[in-house]
């Protein structure tokens, strides 16, 4: 270890200001903090401070997304096992899935540290580890055979847009993972859109996922609903399509089915939420608040649902929990602390209109079955409004207070 | 009786609590008292090194009200007048001649005091107004303003505070005289704050509003105290007296005589032996942590580890101290901290240790992280027990928004009441320091 601490004082004077490699100290201090810890000291009070940095917030928002990573992986394996009827084990399923999921990851951190590094370089200020999470994010949103081309501009345009023109970590608006992701899903719809990407199956198999089938039901599915007399309803839906994929409520949750990389198994993703609230690193209100806004819309819309021919409207509030991303998108996206609100009673309100959001874009306006992701981009516009009115609140206590 | 329960916060579990025992030691010669100690003063002195002084001369002057003299808290000579930067007065040093002071103890009658103008002219007189401070701005009162309230906290909840339960247990007549004539300064309540089940006798004062505290610091700061019970709004003002001065304000009414001795601790993971002493104001810290110190490689603060001032062994007790906090100063570089899985080696307000926080954790000086900038995950608001948004207070603070720092309650905060937030930010980001800035903002517009 003295060694290596010996290598790194010797190769830091090379970084030092004036020097010839001066430009890349962000990157030399970064490899120096990540391997030992910093001694900075504590300059005036307070003399003594907690462990915890943003070092490890960030690595343990990451950890949170290792399962969902290894899960996902096994997904594309075995979705593409079972309808191609290979024999297979989970083992060759996970190797499989891992051949597509690793070249995602390789590429989006390759893009997202060039990003970073080099605005750390520019504005010479040490390479925040925020863009480990966006990068760590960023794959899981993806179908598996995104091209890598895509990808990097996506990622690209996600740290630099989302994040580095906002002035980096802590003053970004919009969350960058989202950024890059909507600005994939507009400018290569062909490729993260549809009913073909989300799983690696044969051609002419039906690819759909679950919020496609009740947001455009086939001619045929309703005709085979009309002839055993039951009503067109999302559930009824989804156990037609039992030909291809499981949409069942419980393999709903068990994540068997095509859809991003990281938002299929639902137990994954909860136990990442528990884990970050446990650490006191997510915000629980958030989460809570837009599961309760997307219960009480999608209550109220299967009420309105006699009314339509819409069949987004039959949805269940379980089943709007289940399918999409919307708990993936919850947990790791909404709850993202800097471009979130940062008032307790704003994040309530925060959460529970994404929750509404979701549920409205979903079911009114199909061409967009995934509604959560602009359901979160929306309400990280409006995060800054919302504190600014619980603020002014608590400026009016202190004014009536005063009179 | 008021109760305040509070639950946001945290007691830092430290080492080297200081034991309920009142140690021997010896006398000090020399004290120092330090015009740094006081905000926004302009000293003027009023002696020379080698001057002889007694107890209670006058040292020197405010510029700003010259009213307001500062006592000389040792009989004998100025032995050395330390300067800063630009001819700043930075120490007043004493050598304690003991003949002299010991003649001092001649005990005088009670003055007699009838009204508030009585007992700030008595004070002034004394040279003993610095004893009195304010909030907002936790600086030396001025004695023209008619404060709304006093109030005088003898709930210490910082880590490694000096316990008043036993420092101020033989004072009692000293603490209601003092009392009885700091009720006379104020139309409105005199607030006492206490721990549940301390100073049985204070209720039955009947001129004082006690108030029960309960909960993990900041809970028995007076900021915190007053956000509950009497929050400070723009043009208020509040005096406050520290609880280890109700004694020698208590002496001074009753007998006429400036003793300047107080109870202190010297505390801290780096300490080998803590415990109290009998000291004075401004002692000499090497007194008590000669041949006590675990350590060479050492941090000594004057005050508490939260908000106290580094002094160094040769420093002084500030003038509002009543510890001694030392701790080591550790430039240790672990590999991969950022993934140590926990235990007794780390402490953290986070569940992100497996098993830490268990016993006393033995802090240093380390920052533990580098500096980023400030992502509001839920920190501060779980450490921060006042009705303030103090995320959008620093921001109005950065953004210089006079208007904004005002309304959303500049004047409540003071840097003690946030130094847990500081403690336990994950970016680092001082939160004290910058509540300071604002605090300076609003002073000198």
């Amino acid at each position: 270890m003295n060694f290596l601490k010996k290598i790194l004082a010797q190769s830091g004077k090379l970084f030092e200001e004036g020097k010839p490699l001066s430009f890349a100290y962000p990157l030399w201090e970064a490899t120096d903090t990540i391997l030992f810890s910093t001694n900075t000291q504590n300059k005036s009070g307070p003399h003594i401070r907690d462990n915890m940095d943003i070092k490890r917030t960030m690595f343990f928002v990451v950890i949170a997304l290792i399962p969902c990573y290894l899960f996902g992986a096994y997904n594309i394996g075995y979705l593409h096992s079972s309808t191609t009827a290979v024999s297979s084990s989970i083992l060759s399923d996970f190797i499989f899935g891992m051949t597509y999921v690793l070249p995602i990851l390789i590429t989006t951190f390759i893009a997202g540290a060039i990003c970073e590094i080099g605005f750390a370089m520019i504005r010479k200020h040490e390479i925040n580890e925020g863009f480990l999470v966006s990068c760590a994010l960023i794959p899981l949103t993806m179908p598996p055979d995104i091209p890598l081309w895509q990808l990097f501009i996506g990622t690209c345009f996600g740290i630099i847009i989302g994040k580095e023109i906002f002035g980096g970590v802590g003053t970004n608006v919009f969350n960058p993972a989202l950024t890059a992701r909507a600005f994939m899903y507009f400018a290569f719809p062909t490729k993260i859109s549809g009913d073909k990407v989300w799983a690696l199956v044969p051609d002419g198999y039906s690819g759909a996922t679950a919020l496609s089938i009740p947001a455009n039901p086939t001619i045929d599915m309703i005709a085979e609903l009309a002839k055993n007399e039951q009503a067109i309803n999302a559930t009824n839906l989804f156990s037609l399509n039992s030909m291809s994929f499981d949409f069942s409520t419980s393999n709903l949750f068990w994540g068997l089915i095509p859809g991003s990389i990281g938002e299929t198994n639902k137990l994954l993703i909860l136990l990442g939420a528990i884990f970050l609230i446990y650490c006191g690193i997510a915000s629980w209100r958030i989460m809570v608040a837009s599961v309760l806004g997307l219960i009480s819309t999608a209550g109220l819309f299967n009420l309105l649902a006699d009314y339509s021919t819409n069949a987004m409207l039959t949805i269940t509030p379980l089943e709007h929990i289940l399918i999409g991303s919307f708990l993936f998108g919850t947990v790791f996206m909404a709850s993202e602390p800097v471009t979130s609100t940062h008032t307790n009673k704003g994040r309530w309100i925060y959460g529970f209109m994404i929750g509404v959001l979701t549920v409205i874009i979903r079911s009114i306006n199909p061409a967009y079955p995934e509604g959560v992701m602009l359901a979160i981009l929306i309400m990280n516009m409006f995060a800054p409004l919302i504190d600014y009115y619980v603020v002014k609140g608590n400026i009016k206590m202190r004014i009536s207070r005063n009179a | 009786m008021l109760k305040i329960k509070v639950k946001k916060g945290h007691d830092i579990n430290i080492a080297g609590v200081a034991s309920r025992d009142l140690l021997a030691t010896q006398k000090n010669t020399t004290v120092s008292l330090s015009p740094e100690n006081f905000r926004y003063i302009k000293p003027k002195l009023l002696v020379k090194e080698n001057d002889s002084v007694k107890l209670g001369d006058p040292i020197f002057f405010d510029k700003l009200s010259p009213e307001v003299k500062w006592p000389a808290i040792a009989s004998g000579k100025i032995s050395k007048i330390i300067y800063g930067e630009r001819r700043s007065i930075k120490e007043i040093v004493f050598s304690i001649d003991n003949s002299v002071e010991s003649n001092n103890d001649i005990k005088n009658q009670e003055p007699f005091l009838s009204s508030r103008d009585d007992v700030i002219n008595f004070l002034l007189e004394k040279n003993m107004w610095p004893f009195i401070t304010q909030r907002p701005f936790n600086k030396v009162a001025n004695p023209s303003d008619t404060p709304k309230s006093i109030i005088v906290s003898l709930a210490n909840t910082a880590p490694l505070s000096i316990d008043y339960d036993f420092t101020l247990s033989s004072n009692k007549d000293e603490i209601i005289s003092a009392l009885i004539n700091l009720k006379k300064m104020t139309q409105g309540k005199l607030f006492v704050a206490i721990n549940p089940g301390e100073f049985d006798y204070l209720s039955n004062i009947d001129f004082i509003e006690l108030v029960e505290v309960q909960g993990p610091h900041p809970a028995g700061n007076i900021g915190i105290i007053l956000n509950h019970i009497d929050p400070i709004n723009s043009n208020d003002i509040v005096w406050t007296v520290q609880g280890h001065h109700l004694p020698i304000l208590g002496r001074l009414f009753s007998h006429g005589i400036f003793d300047p001795s107080i109870t202190i601790n010297l505390a801290g993971p780096a300490v080998t032996n803590p415990g109290y002493f009998q000291s004075r104001i401004g002692a000499s810290l090497e007194t008590y942590c000669k041949g006590n110190l675990s350590n060479e490689k050492v941090r000594v603060i004057s005050g508490d580890v939260l908000t106290g001032k580094q002094s160094g062994i040769d420093g002084y007790l500030g003038f509002y101290h009543s510890s001694i906090s030392v701790i080591e100063e550790s430039f240790d570089r672990s590999f991969m901290g950022w993934l140590h899985p926990g235990g007794s080696s780390k402490y953290s307000v986070f569940n992100a240790y497996i098993g830490s926080n268990k016993s006393p954790y033995n802090f240093t000086t380390l920052q533990n992280g580098s500096h980023r900038a400030f992502v509001p995950i839920e920190a501060w608001e779980n450490v921060f027990p006042m009705d303030i948004y103090i995320n959008a207070l620093l921001r109005s603070i950065e953004a210089n928004d006079f208007d904004e720092m005002e309304q959303l309650g500049i004047y409540e905060c003071d840097e003690e009441d946030v130094a847990l937030c500081s403690f336990i930010c994950p970016s680092k980001t001082d939160v004290g320091g910058i509540i300071r800035k604002g605090l300076d903002t609003v002073y000198f517009d």
